[in-house]
């Protein structure tokens, strides 16, 4: 009878356990968007930030973002896709496959602070770049390579290998194999990891909040090589004027923005996922 | 014509790679350069306990053990939910409910983490100082809650995925000696997925160990070990909060900072080597055509 009753305890142990992960969920949803109702509008979206964003809105923030994530994709997509394809159809050797995997992983592993230390140091101070959108794209883009390698790996490396006999033996070059019968099959994995890549970029703090933002007085950047304002580094200078509750109410309602415009990309990476699959 | 496009596509995407490798190389030279300073200045009082700029001591023992600190209790708390939560959705959920559940989990890990500062600060710091009643709410704790929060959904969708990819024919055989669904998992699926499980756990302590805004905001700041040693009631420091307060405040090329850059690499080398040790011990992934 001991059997019956230790599979009733460990199924109410497993039952609790995914209780508390959903009520944690809930939690999270909920605080973050009834936090930022509060102090949402109009006005909010499409106004410059004023006392030191404790009143005012963050256009600048938002449109800041937005650059600055799609400046580090025109930067990193070509790069990605070109390693994509020699991983997959140039690397035959297993060892270097495995070597490269785990160069990958390291260089996705990389704590998000380091990146910033390596731009501060290599950009902003060997380079002599100064604190600016530029920087920051460019380490954005170094930490989105290997998400969005890796989902286009998948795509490409999954082709059976029939379609390239086939485009072989029709008399296509292995370039115009790529092009013509790889690149349009994989394409929809590769949009994956680029949104993958976008939703996790256009959050991070830590690599950009020492060389690519300043926090007040930005508007949006004339030249690649000023500062920018960005949605983060807004929301971590409001959340330490604790005291401040107009500040804390603006922190809430740009963390719902940014969290919304984060949900957009990964609910299309999620959309797009879901139709390769079925 | 065509034999010239070919050669730039295959130099292409061979400049790619190179690009990449490169990078990674040249983030552990920049890294390890600018650390040298310290090292050949401070030598083994590095590894000692008291960061005193103005002194000239930089000790980064402390930090060390608050970031040691903080991914356990994370990992402590955050593992067995994990791994149970992932049993349960695996084996008793209905697959039209997996899918949502797991894009839920996937969206919930999409958070940005200074999102979770944020609400560490507004909720679980108050609440931990409420409850243990305490003059500060920022403790090794509420960064060590946080962190568990942040990286269960990265241990639920993989620990998940472990499991869907065990056949079925293992459960079918293990129910038909007539075993309880208790026995099935513990005896049949666990020792398949166990390796699985260990590499989605390496791969949370990872991220936890590089972790930066969430804890930055809640951990106190202190560069002191807890009294005793093991009270994580205590505020205390991390490697990244260290380094997320302070880089700015340094001037570039001193000691002090040549200090925190060695600080960050030995971060980078416990993460290196971790990725490394998962991927060589726990991954091997073969290349299938259909």
């Amino acid at each position: 009878m001991n059997r019956a009753i230790y599979n009733r305890l460990f199924k109410r142990c497993i039952q609790v356990s995914t209780w508390l992960a959903l009520a944690l969920l809930v939690f999270l949803f909920f605080v973050i968007f009834l936090n930022g109702i509060k102090g949402l509008s109009l006005d909010f979206l499409f106004e410059e930030s004023k006392q030191f964003g404790a009143s005012g809105g963050i256009l600048y923030q938002i449109i800041g973002s937005l650059l600055l994530v799609f400046t580090s994709i025109l930067l990193s997509f070509p790069i990605a896709l070109g390693t994509a394809i020699y991983k997959s159809e140039y690397l035959k050797d297993l060892r270097f496959q495995k070597l490269t995997d785990i160069l990958l992983y390291v260089l996705n592993g990389i704590p998000s602070v380091i990146f910033g230390l390596f731009g501060l140091i290599f950009f902003v101070n060997y380079l002599n770049t100064g604190i600016s959108w530029f920087v920051g794209s460019i380490i954005l883009a170094i930490m989105m390579l290997p998400t969005i390698i890796l989902s286009s790996y998948r795509a490409i490396d999954r082709i059976p290998e029939t379609y390239r006999e086939h485009a072989l033996g029709l008399g296509l070059s292995k370039w115009q194999t790529i092009m013509y019968a790889l690149l349009p099959q994989s394409f929809k994995g590769a949009l994956t990891g680029l949104l993958l890549a976008m939703a996790r970029a256009i959050g991070e703090t830590a690599p950009i909040m020492f060389i690519a933002t300043a926090f007040s007085g930005v508007r949006y950047p004339t030249s690649l090589f000023e500062p920018i304002s960005t949605l983060p580094t807004h929301i971590l200078a409001l959340s330490q004027q604790a005291t401040n509750q107009n500040a804390l109410n603006n922190a809430w309602a740009a963390s719902l923005v940014l969290v919304c415009i984060v949900m957009v990309f990964s609910i299309s990476a999620l959309v797009i996922r879901h139709r390769i699959k079925s | 014509m065509l034999k010239s496009t070919h050669k730039i596509g295959q130099l292409y995407v061979m400049c790619s790679t190179l690009i990449c490798l490169f990078i990674i190389l040249l983030i552990l030279g920049v890294m390890a350069y600018n650390s040298f300073d310290a090292i050949s200045s401070i030598k083994w009082r590095l590894f000692s306990l008291t960061w005193f700029p103005v002194k000239n001591e930089f000790g980064i023992l402390s930090m060390v053990f608050g970031t040691i600190m903080v991914t356990l209790i994370a990992l402590i708390l955050a593992v067995p939910i994990g791994v149970m939560t992932a049993i349960y959705t695996s084996e008793f959920v209905s697959k039209k409910y997996r899918m949502f559940l797991k894009s839920l989990l996937e969206l919930l890990a999409g958070i940005p983490s200074i999102i979770y500062g944020l609400i560490g600060i507004a909720f679980f710091s108050t609440w931990i100082q409420y409850w243990f009643n305490l003059q500060s709410g920022r403790t090794l704790l509420t960064a060590g809650i946080l962190l568990a929060i942040m990286i269960l959904p990265t241990i639920v969708t993989l620990v998940d995925d472990a499991f869907q990819s065990i056949p079925n024919r293992y459960r079918e055989s293990a129910k038909g000696l007539g075993l309880y669904d208790f026995e099935v998992i513990k005896a049949s699926l666990l020792p398949i997925a166990k390796h699985d499980i260990i590499g989605a756990i390496l791969l949370a302590t990872g991220r936890a160990l590089g972790e930066t805004m969430a804890v930055m905001l809640v951990i106190g700041s202190i560069d002191k070990l807890p009294t005793p040693i093991l009270n994580v009631l205590m505020p205390g420091q991390t490697i990244t909060s260290k380094l997320g307060r302070e880089v700015s405040e340094t001037a570039i090329g001193s000691t002090h900072f040549s200090a925190l850059i060695f600080m960050g690499l030995i971060l980078l080398l416990m993460v290196i080597g971790l990725t490394v040790f998962t991927q060589l011990r726990y991954k091997s992934k073969i290349r299938l055509y259909e």
